[in-house]
C-alpha cells in the first residue's frame, strides 16, 4: 500500500458570480514511503492547490486522500492537528515568525505540540546542528539570506520528528546556488530521517537534481507521471516537453523541420549505462558511414544517472547504412529515424 | 506669568483628573479592544474563525458607535454608565464613554495590524497542527506587536483628546480646566498653561510609542 494515495482528487474555486475555477479535476496517483516525488507546472497548473490538499489546508470539493492508511476527510479538528504534526511544510515565502529568533521558530514547532522547556531547548540544538545554523541561533529572520531562512523552515517543519516532508517551491525564491545547496540538504535528511518529499515546483532542474518521480500538471490535470529518467528521457506530452526543452534548447523540435539531410537523420536517446557504449566510434570504424553529430547533450539525473540524445545525420553507401541502424538497433537504446 | 496658589492647585486636580480617567481608561479599552479587534480578523471570510454572521455584526456595531460624536455619546451611554458606576457625573463616570468609545476605535487599528501578518505564517503555524487560540496567541499577537504599540499609542492620545469633553458630566481633568478657565473665563494664563500640559502629554506619549515600536520591529 502506497504511503499517499490520492483518488479522485477534485478542487473547485467558487469566483464572484458563477464562474468558477477548476484547480484540480480527478487527480488519481500514489506516493511511495522514501521516494522524493516532484510535481511540476507552470503558476496556475493546480499543483500548490494539490500539495495543500495532503495536508488539508485545502478542503478538497471531492475526492480522498489516505495518508498511511488513513482518510484525511475523517479528521475531526483535533485529530487533524495531531496529523499535522507527522508532516512538516516548507513554503516558497519562508513564512517565519519576523518576531522570534531563529531558536524561537524551531521552537514554536515543539511549543505547538507542548513540549517541556528542557525538551524544546535540547531538541532545537539538535535541529539547528542539522541544518547548519547553529551560530545564527539569536538572530531574527530578517537578518538571514533566504537560504539560511529556507533551513530554519527545514528545521522547524522537522521539529516534531514528521515521516512526510511537503515542499510548496520550497526553493523558487532562492539563487540556483542556494537552490543546489537547500535540494542537497533536503536529499540528505531525506536519507538520514527515512521521509518521504513531495515538492512542487515550476523548475525542471530541482526536478532532475532530487526527484526520483515527477507529476506533470496543467490546467488541474496530471499529464504525465513517471519516473523523473524515463518522463526526462523520453517526455510525451506537449507541456513536459517545454519543461524539458527550458533545461537545454531542442534541436528536434526547432531545426529538424528545415535540415536538409545528407543519409539518415537519427534521434539516440541514452539511458543509463549505455552512454558508455563507444558509439560513434564503431560507426565509423566498424560500419564505414559518416556521422555528423548535430546535436548532443548529457544530463545527469539525481546525481547518478545519464540519460542524453545524440541527433545525427549518418550518410555513407545504402547498405553499410542498413548494417549500421541494424547494428544500433541491437544495443539498449531507444532510437529514431527522423528523416 | 505667575500663577496663583488657587489656580496652580487647580491645575494639580486636573492633572491627576486627566492621569486617572486616561490611564484607567487606556488599560480598559485595551483589555477590550484587542480581543474585538482580534474576533473582527478572525471571523473574515477564510480565516481561522470564519463567521459570517458574527463578523457583520461587530462591523456595524463598530461603525454604529464610531459614527456617534463624542459629546453627544457621552450623553447617549448615560444610562448605562450609571448603571455601572452608579452616577453620571464626575471622573469615573466619563470612564464608561471614553473607554467604550475607544474600545471601538482601538479595535479598527486592532485588526489594521493583525491584518498585516501575511497569511502565510498563520498557514505554516496550521501546518504544524497549531490551535486557533495558539495562532492567536503565538502568532498573531507577537508579529503584530509593532503594529499593536502604535495602536495603544494612537488610543491613548486620542484619550487624552477626548477626556477634555469630560467636562459635559462633571470629568474634570486638564482639557475641562482649559474650556472652563482659559476660555469661558479667558484666563489666557490657564489656556497657556493647559495648552502645554497637553502638548507635553501627547508628545509624550508619542516618543515612548514610537520607542517600542522601533524595539519591537524586527524586519
Amino acid at each position: 500500500m502506497a504511503l499517499i494515495e490520492v483518488r479522485g482528487l477534485t478542487k473547485t474555486f467558487d469566483l464572484k458570480g458563477p464562474d468558477q475555477v477548476e484547480a484540480l479535476v480527478e487527480v488519481n496517483l500514489d506516493i511511495e514511503v522514501g521516494e522524493i516525488f516532484g510535481v511540476i507546472g507552470l503558476s496556475g497548473a493546480g499543483k500548490s492547490t494539490f500539495i495543500r490538499c495532503l495536508n488539508r489546508l485545502e478542503v478538497p470539493t471531492s475526492g480522498t486522500v489516505v495518508v498511511d492508511g488513513r482518510d484525511l476527510s475523517g479528521l475531526g479538528r483535533e485529530e487533524l492537528r495531531g496529523f499535522r504534526r507527522n508532516m512538516g511544510m516548507i513554503f516558497q515565502a519562508f513564512n517565519l515568525l519576523s518576531s522570534r529568533t531563529v531558536a524561537g521558530n524551531v521552537a514554536f514547532s515543539l511549543e505547538v505540540a507542548g513540549k517541556s522547556q528542557s525538551e524544546i531547548k535540547k531538541r532545537v540544538s539538535e535541529l539547528l546542528d542539522m541544518v547548519g545554523l547553529v551560530d545564527k541561533a539569536k538572530a531574527y529572520p530578517a537578518q538571514l539570506s533566504g537560504g539560511q531562512k529556507q533551513r530554519v523552515g527545514i528545521a522547524r517543519a522537522l521539529a516534531n520528528n514528521p515521516k512526510i516532508l511537503l515542499s510548496d517551491e520550497a526553493t523558487s525564491s532562492l539563487d540556483p546556488q542556494t537552490t543546489s545547496s537547500i535540494l542537497a540538504l533536503i536529499e540528505d535528511l531525506k536519507n538520514r530521517l527515512g521521509l518521504t518529499v513531495i515538492l512542487i515546483t515550476h523548475e525542471m532542474k530541482v526536478i532532475t537534481e532530487i526527484c526520483d518521480r515527477v507529476a506533470v500538471m496543467e490546467s488541474g490535470h496530471v499529464v504525465e507521471l513517471g519516473p523523473v529518467l524515463e518522463v526526462f528521457s523520453n517526455p510525451k506530452h506537449p507541456t513536459t516537453k517545454k519543461f524539458v526543452d527550458a533545461v537545454h534548447s531542442s534541436y528536434e523540435r526547432f531545426m529538424v523541420p528545415e535540415f536538409k539531410v545528407k543519409g539518415k537523420l537519427v534521434r539516440i536517446l541514452f539511458m543509463g549505462d549505455i552512454t558508455t557504449e563507444p558509439l560513434v566510434y564503431n560507426l565509423i570504424k566498424r560500419f564505414n558511414v559518416e556521422p555528423n553529430i548535430l546535436q548532443a547533450n548529457l544530463d545527469v539525473i539525481k546525481k547518478n544517472q545519464t540519460t542524453g540524445t545524440l541527433i545525427m545525420d549518418l550518410s555513407g553507401d545504402p547498405a553499410d547504412l542498413e548494417k549500421a541502424l541494424t547494428y544500433m538497433s541491437s544495443l539498449n537504446l531507444v532510437f529514431e529515424v527522423l528523416k | 506669568m505667575i500663577l496663583t496658589a488657587n489656580k496652580l492647585i487647580l491645575l494639580k486636580i486636573s492633572i491627576l483628573q486627566t492621569l486617572y480617567m486616561v490611564s484607567l481608561s487606556t488599560l480598559l479599552t485595551s483589555l477590550f479592544g484587542v480581543p474585538l479587534g482580534v474576533l473582527l480578523v478572525i471571523t473574515r471570510k477564510g480565516h481561522i474563525l470564519e463567521n459570517k454572521i458574527l463578523y457583520r455584526v461587530l462591523g456595524i456595531v463598530i461603525n454604529a458607535t464610531r459614527s456617534i460624536p463624542f459629546p453627544i455619546f457621552i450623553v447617549f451611554v448615560i444610562p448605562l454608565t450609571r448603571f455601572i458606576v452608579g452616577t453620571s457625573i464626575g471622573s469615573t463616570a466619563v470612564i464608561v464613554p471614553l473607554t467604550l468609545a475607544a474600545i471601538v476605535f482601538m479595535a479598527r487599528l486592532t485588526e489594521t495590524s493583525l491584518l498585516e501578518v501575511p497569511f502565510g505564517v498563520i498557514e505554516a503555524a496550521q501546518s504544524l497542527g497549531a490551535s486557533r487560540w495558539q495562532i492567536v496567541w503565538k502568532v498573531l499577537l507577537p508579529e503584530a506587536k509593532p503594529g499593536l504599540t502604535m495602536a495603544v499609542t494612537i488610543t491613548i492620545i486620542t484619550l487624552i483628546s477626548y477626556s477634555a469633553m469630560a467636562g459635559t458630566v462633571g470629568g474634570g481633568g486638564v482639557g475641562d480646566l482649559a474650556i472652563r478657565y482659559g476660555y469661558q473665563r479667558y484666563q489666557t494664563d490657564i489656556m497657556f498653561v493647559t495648552v502645554i500640559i497637553l502638548l507635553l502629554f501627547v508628545q509624550a506619549i508619542q516618543v515612548v510609542g514610537d520607542y517600542l515600536v522601533r524595539r519591537f520591529t524586527r524586519k
